[in-house]
């Protein structure tokens, strides 16, 4: 029974926090077209903030805004310098974002160093739940997550915002003839996406390995989510980041870290050949 | 790249002089950056030709590297055993590429982001595996103590066979590229779904781009595993995989040699200012950065102007190789029970029937969205058939690829002349009269290009614009694209043509040449049409037979007089719905 207890926490958490990952890449491939190969490294600098906030000997809860400020800054560079110039090009931005990707990884190695990091959980302890221990941090993470996803979902459904946004994507020309700020528009979506990037990473840094190479996990994992659930809602993020989250964290238990994402790989392969729109195609 | 065929062998030869003037040591490292650049040409390949973009490439070259360490381990010198596993070790890993690429590009149309981010994954995955294995592969340490090639040795003569290797891989390359395959490639980047259309199977084209350019890193592998003697998971994984890229955007990913250029140039850089520079390999990213933003060709990007100024340009080959026309029936057989198709809440076809078993030109006309096109789209394979069943010869052939019904003797040409950009006019009626017609050896063969049949020549008179085939395509005016594009349509005599408006756009006399066109390719070659159409002075002249589709459905069919005195179509003609 504590077993089962446990594991459905794990498997809660392992997609709650997949959820949380995805969001900021799933902003700016959803809504841009771009897909954001430095999104691993945006959730890495939002981790290494944590970890710098506290070895400073602040609060941990500063480290939020410090970090959602650090990627946005980070991502409205990107977005004015490079970025901007690309979006008629897809390829390209795959091929720019990748460079920026390997750039913000070589800097993080300048200025932490190659060694790991860890942050202190601010909530230590744990919290008994049906008669099973599981880590306090973990329950309010995932509380806040949901929270967060809700209101999220609650504000998108009414307001125009998106589709805005998409009208842009679809036909810049005709989107600033009929009074949208195309530019603006696309700046504020990608600055966003960054932004929630890093405070994925800030929260999820107490439970996670924080190294230069931390990113690129990131990145596949919530690119995985993208292909199962796909683009342009946020309920495909959710049912993406249930099957993979889910599929991962039940085969690791079963086979061991490396089956599990042998696992999560196939699944996304059998959907590119089978179900190339994904679960929740916005067409 | 021509031009470039008068420096190949003086480079080479200078190349091949570099252990005597710069020492061993230089010639060490000048062969592993060497071998980087193999692997870059087949990213160059696959990114520069065929417009896919690998992101994982290192896992090939890793493949290769164990493989052929293993090998080198295991025959202990006998070249008789190694050979067979060397050549395993470069076809394995091919085989395997091929089979991601199917998988994948199966479904996918167009190269965006999720092929790339799969073979990342892969990438990612063979890492893994190379960790944990650690029976099979050493673990973190690596698979160590391999032994050279037999007869070699690293700081010595294997520059020369890594040399050699490099030659052979550069005239391979550009042998094939010249080839008939490599017009293909070019036409994947440009149009895939003018590919299709003519029965092309892009997946299997993109595939096979995708094994050739992991044989080219895992050849570059096995010999990487002679060369350092240990294999580690690094080289399988994520980092070099992008360092490979950079080396090939860098050097040149539209050029042969333009990727050595860059591992090398890169390499040696690198070994001189990784230490003393802190701030290298950042630099190295925004050099990256750079050359994508501002100068998409690398450095070989700088040297086309002068290699096309040196270069002649070419006349294209006589067409002295005549291809006997199918002898596919001319009797079309198409019927549509009861088709419906749905996008969202739309309802674009709503119980479409028709049978077409005559052969002769049939016009389908119709107001705006009465769905002529959704039903071509529906029997080509683009739009999915949610209820009902369209029948080929007593076949049904619903839901089928593109490229599965081009085969079935179904041409479409469609309203918006879809062509390749940048190609001439040569390699559009090359492509076409190869159509569902090359075999692997003819993919290869230069004579090829020197193919004509009976309706090539027809086209010629009919169209004396295709005579001046050196120009390309986008240089053609919009008649002249719309009547490239219906030459390619009908190059193989199929038994229907699909004509999505074939006179949208043209001037007068033009129509009259198209119209014309149809007609001769009608009566010469049995070649039967279904034409959208809405110029009824177009329908006047090429219609034996009318269908007139409202809302989804089939309204009336008939002659055009019959037509003409059906109250119904006049109705929704004056506006009024029924």
């Amino acid at each position: 029974m504590q077993e089962a207890i446990v594991f459905s926490l794990n498997v809660s958490y392992g997609i709650i926090s997949l959820a949380l990952l995805v969001l900021g890449l799933a902003i700016i491939f959803g809504l841009l077209g771009v897909l954001n190969m430095a999104h691993g490294e945006l959730v890495a600098i939002g981790a290494y903030t944590a970890w710098a906030v506290q070895s400073a000997g602040l609060p941990l809860l500063l480290a939020l805004p410090v970090a959602a400020i650090a990627a946005g800054a980070i991502g409205w560079l990107m977005e004015i310098s490079i970025i901007r110039h690309l979006y008629r090009r897809p390829f390209d931005t795959l091929l720019a974002t990748w460079g920026i990707s390997i750039l913000l990884r070589e800097a993080i190695k300048i200025c932490f160093g190659l060694e790991y990091k860890s942050v202190i959980e601010p909530v230590g302890g744990s919290i008994t739940i049906l008669g099973a221990d599981y880590p306090t941090y973990r329950i309010w993470l995932m509380v806040a997550v949901v929270l967060g996803f809700v209101g999220l979902f609650l504000w998108y459904r009414r307001s125009h915002a998106g589709t805005r946004v998409r009208a842009m994507v679809a036909n810049p020309m005709l989107a600033s003839a009929v009074g949208i700020e195309t530019a603006k528009l696309a700046r504020r979506a990608f600055v966003l996406g960054a932004a929630s990037a890093g405070l994925a990473g800030c929260l999820m840094a107490p439970l996670i390995r924080i190294d230069p190479y931390m990113g690129v996990d990131y990145l596949l994992s919530s690119f995985f989510v993208l292909v199962v659930g796909g683009l342009g809602s946020l309920q495909g993020v959710f049912i993406g980041s249930g099957v993979i989250g889910g599929a991962e964290t039940a085969a690791s238990t079963i086979l061991g870290g490396t089956g599990g994402y042998v696992t999560v790989l196939v699944i996304s392969i059998l959907f590119l050949w089978l179900k190339p729109g994904g679960l929740y195609a916005r067409r | 790249m021509r031009a470039a065929d008068a420096f190949f062998l003086p480079v080479f030869a200078l190349l091949a002089l570099v252990p005597f003037s710069f020492g061993d040591f230089t010639a060490y490292q000048l062969s592993l950056f060497i071998l980087y650049g193999i692997v870059g040409q087949g990213i160059a390949l696959c990114w520069g030709r065929v417009g896919i973009l690998p992101l994982g490439q290192a896992m090939f070259f890793g493949l290769g590297a164990y493989l052929g360490g293993g090998a080198l381990i295991w025959a202990e010198g006998n070249w008789a055993l190694l050979l067979p596993c060397l050549v395993l070790a470069i076809l394995l890993p091919a085989l395997l590429a091929g089979l991601v690429a199917l998988v994948v590009f199966r479904r996918q149309t167009g190269s965006g982001p999720f092929f790339s981010l799969i073979t990342l994954a892969l990438s990612m995955l063979t890492y893994q595996i190379a960790l944990t294995a650690s029976d099979l592969t050493g673990g973190f340490n690596g698979l160590t103590g391999i032994p050279p090639l037999p007869g070699t040795d690293p700081w010595g003569n294997l520059y020369w066979v890594i040399l050699g290797t490099l030659l052979v891989t550069t005239l391979g390359t550009t042998w094939v590229l010249r080839a008939p395959i490599g017009t293909l490639w070019s036409a994947v980047a440009q149009n895939e779904a003018r590919l299709s259309f003519l029965g092309y199977n892009v997946a299997g084209l993109k595939a096979l781009a995708f094994a050739g350019s992991a044989a080219l890193a895992a050849l570059a592998g096995a010999l990487y595993a002679s060369q350092q003697g240990i294999v580690s998971p690094q080289t399988l994984g994520y980092v070099l995989s992008g360092e490979l890229l950079i080396w090939t955007a860098v050097g040149g990913r539209q050029t042969v040699l333009g990727p050595v250029v860059g591992a090398v140039l890169i390499g040696f850089l690198s070994s001189e200012l990784r230490d003393g520079f802190a701030l290298w390999e950042v630099l190295l990213a925004a050099i990256f950065i750079g050359v994508v933003l501002l100068m998409p060709q690398g450095l070989g990007g700088l040297a086309r102007p002068l290699l096309d100024k040196l270069s002649r340009k070419r006349k294209a080959p006589a067409r002295d190789v005549i291809i006997p026309l199918s002898d596919a029936p001319s009797q079309p057989d198409l019927s549509f029970s009861d088709v419906e198709v749905t996008m969202g809440s739309v309802h674009i076809l709503r119980g479409l029937s028709f049978d077409m078993k005559d052969p002769g030109l049939h016009c389908v006309i119709g107001p705006n969205g009465a769905g002529k096109t959704s039903s071509f789209n529906a029997l080509s394979g683009l739009l999915p058939v949610s209820r009902g069943a369209i029948h080929w010869n007593g076949r049904d052939v619903t839901g089928r690829l593109p490229h599965q019904v081009a085969r079935l003797g179904i041409a479409r040409k469609l309203q918006v002349p879809m062509i390749f950009h940048d190609l001439s006019v040569a390699d559009h009626l090359n492509i076409a009269i190869w159509a569902q017609n090359l075999s692997a050896r003819d993919a290869l063969r230069p004579s090829s290009f020197r193919r004509r049949n009976p309706v090539m020549d027809e086209l010629f008179t009919l169209f004396p614009f295709l005579r001046d085939e050196q120009k390309t395509a986008g240089e053609l005016s919009l008649g002249h694209r719309q009547m490239l594009e219906f030459a390619m349509s009908i190059m193989n005599k199929p038994t229907l043509v699909l004509l999505d408006e074939p006179c949208a756009g043209l001037s007068k006399l033009e129509t009259t040449d198209m119209t014309g066109a149809i007609a001769r390719m009608r009566e010469k070659f049995g070649i039967s049409a279904l034409i959208v159409e809405h110029d009824f002075s177009v329908v006047e002249t090429l219609s034996d037979h009318i269908y007139v589709l409202h809302q989804g459905e089939l309204l009336a069919e008939g002659t055009l007089d019959q037509i003409r005195a059906n109250t119904e179509v006049q109705a929704v003609y004056a506006g009024g719905s029924k």
